[in-house]
């Protein structure tokens, strides 16, 4: 018997299995790469408006009617965010890092339109600010994260700001102090100025829950973005 | 990660340790092509072909046998019925007095396989012995390529034919003429090893010899030609595969049929393996003992166990697509398909189970060169797909026989 031939299939097999692992591991390091990179474009382009805003003390109201500032951007970070926690864990730093990320661009977004609605009487955005946990104490979560993925794929122009509320990031703190939302009742859900909703709400209650749904356009290609 | 998908990495690791070692084997020593050498001298054969109720195919067989390139004075065919009550009896009744010379024909009360083996075995004396499933059909070369092998190593002891799907028409007929490849494949890789565990029913042959040494064939829980290869390692004698030895065979056309073929083989492994389990990491028994019992039982409880967690998240994602389906209100949509290679399943999980993937097809694709075998894309389509989710219910039948030491059934 060549106990060889046993010792070199072993190497080998063994180097198959390196390799896997240094490929996965290359590949999702390349996706936080392509996170951050997003996240670098959209935190410019929200610079960008917010100067503009402050040069000129308005802005082309008509063109942000027309078109929503950011929101395919953030949607679309959030669907990469969520592939990445998948891979990665939710406890990986560097998922955490990009996620209290994109909070601050998601409170940076939700303050801008908050700021352009008041100067442009026609853009009446409906927000939805969504408080989660991840750490297993939400049972409901996930289930509310399809409820939101679903409205805001069907309606463009709801603008759903999800926040894991275990993130360590003062903006969170005081935008959740702010709100007076009660963390041990999640999932939790502010819509537009009102008081906080907590509790899971299926799809029937939130048409109920938010009646300005009737006035947004709907759209018939969905984008699936995540929403936990 | 979690502790089940450990063991399916395990599982991973097992299955591409072994493709890697057969590979190893195949590139140290390549099979041989087919030459047009004759044997030096041809000794006189005796082929039985132990059947019950093979009316549809038995005739056809005897015809391939008589259309051996063998010298006819040298070549008896001994068909030996097992108590058949179908219209087995008269065909070959007819081929006998056809032949008289050449075809025998012995009925016999129903005994089983074996006993129809151990009948034709204690009434020849011929040099050497080879058995032939009556629906299985020879390629008119095969038996001179056998000869030929043991003739250039006298302590070859036993030879096994290259097995191929006799015309593959239904998709799981095509799912086995890819697996029967593979087969064909790591049974060569098995000769390189001296480590060949089955003398299956199509065409393998004995130097008749060997039957007084080691005994005549065993009930072997309906898997005599298993038993044999391990008792023959038991005894140190030497096992050959001839891949240039062509051999079709049918193979069952339904699920079911299939199910209970494979339901015997595997239990009859597992039953022969308790029986033999003085062998199993028995340095004595060389590669036999030391990877292909221990691979053969890992490897099945590892596919098990494999199939077992797959199907146990696919029931978990389906309970929970539902029930969350119901509680949200969210009606059904189909994922859209996004081209990103952000969204790519790039898991290490999916890259080692496309690997042994890969690995497969490579085996798959020399046993396709070694015995000249004809596979086109549905062959590899089916068995990618089928095979599967069709093998676990083997399996588990298998091991549940095993565990209750149940009977197999033959069909």
């Amino acid at each position: 018997m060549a106990w060889q031939k046993y010792l070199l299939a072993f190497i080998i097999t063994a180097a198959i299995f390196g390799t896997a692992f240094y490929l996965t591991n290359r590949l999702d390091a390349k996706r936080l790469a392509d996170i951050r990179t997003t996240q670098e474009e959209i935190s410019i382009d929200i610079l960008s408006t917010e100067t503009q805003f402050e040069l000129l003390g308005n802005l082309d109201c008509a063109a942000i009617s027309a078109n929503p500032v950011l929101s395919d951007e953030l949607n679309n970070l959030a669907s990469r965010l969520s592939v990445a926690e998948q891979n990665l864990g939710a406890d990986n730093p560097e998922v955490t890092r990009l996620k209290k990320q994109y909070s601050l661009l998601e409170i940076k977004d939700y303050l801008l339109m908050k700021q352009i609605s008041e100067k442009c009487p026609k853009v009446k955005p409906v927000f939805i600010l969504y408080f989660y946990s991840n750490d297993g104490t939400c049972e409901d979560c996930g289930r509310q994260g399809d409820v939101l993925t679903y409205l805001r794929a069907t309606y463009p122009t709801l603008r759903v700001y999800s926040f894991d509320y275990n993130l360590e990031l003062g903006a969170l703190e005081t935008l959740v102090s702010l709100n007076q939302i009660n963390g041990y009742r999640l999932p939790a859900m502010v819509i537009g100025n009102r008081a906080p909703v907590y509790g899971f709400k299926n799809l029937n209650d939130m048409e109920k829950l938010v009646p300005e749904l009737e006035t947004l356009a709907t759209s018939t290609q969905a984008t699936t973005t995540d929403d936990r | 990660m979690d502790a089940a998908a450990l063991g399916v990495y395990a599982a991973i690791f097992l299955a591409l340790f072994f493709e890697v070692f057969l590979l190893i084997s195949f590139f140290e020593k390549r099979p041989a092509q087919m030459t047009a050498l004759r044997p030096k001298r041809y000794p006189a054969t005796t082929i039985i072909v132990p059947c019950w109720n093979e009316g549809p195919t038995i005739g056809g067989t005897i015809e391939s046998l008589l259309a051996l390139d063998y010298p006819a004075d040298k070549l008896s065919i001994m068909v030996v019925d097992d108590g058949s009550t179908d219209n087995t009896g008269a065909v070959a009744r007819e081929y006998a007095q056809r032949y008289p010379a050449r075809v025998e024909y012995h009925y016999k009360e129903n005994g089983g396989k074996w006993t129809a083996l151990n009948f034709g075995i204690s009434r020849t004396q011929a040099e050497l012995v080879g058995c032939l499933d009556a629906d299985s059909f020879v390629d008119e070369h095969a038996l001179v390529e056998i000869v030929k092998l043991m003739e250039n190593d006298p302590t070859i002891m036993a030879v096994t034919p290259a097995m191929k799907v006799n015309k593959p028409k239904r998709l799981i007929e095509m799912m086995q003429a890819v697996e029967y490849t593979f087969g064909i494949f790591f049974k060569k890789m098995f000769d390189n090893l001296s480590a060949i565990s089955v003398l299956p029913g199509p065409f393998s042959f004995y130097k008749r010899e060997i039957f007084d040494i080691i005994g005549p064939f065993k009930h072997a829980h309906n898997t005599e030609d298993m038993e044999i290869a391990f008792r023959m390692h038991q005894h140190g004698l030497k096992i050959a595969n001839a891949h240039t030895a062509y051999v079709y065979t049918n193979v069952p056309t339904t699920v079911r049929a299939l199910v209970k073929q494979r339901t015997r083989w595997s239990q009859g492994f597992l039953q022969n393996s308790q029986d033999y389990s003085h062998m199993y990491l028995n340095r004595k028994f060389g590669n036999f003992g030391m990877l292909v019992l221990p691979v053969g039982l890992l490897g099945f409880a590892a596919a098990l166990y494999t199939a077992g967690f797959l199907l146990y998240n696919l029931i978990n994602l389906v309970i929970l697509k539902v029930s969350g389906m119901l509680a949200t209100g969210v009606p059904p949509q189909l994922p859209s398909p996004r081209i990103d290679w952000f969204y790519i399943d790039t898991s290490m999980m999916l890259i080692l189970t496309l690997t042994v993937a890969v690995m497969t097809l490579v085996a798959v694709l020399l046993g396709q060169r070694i015995a000249k075998t004809q596979l086109g894309v549905t062959h590899f389509v089916s068995y990618f797909l089928l095979f599967g989710l069709i093998a676990p219910l083997w399996l588990a039948r298998a091991a549940w026989g095993a565990l209750l030491a149940q009977e197999s059934a033959w069909r």
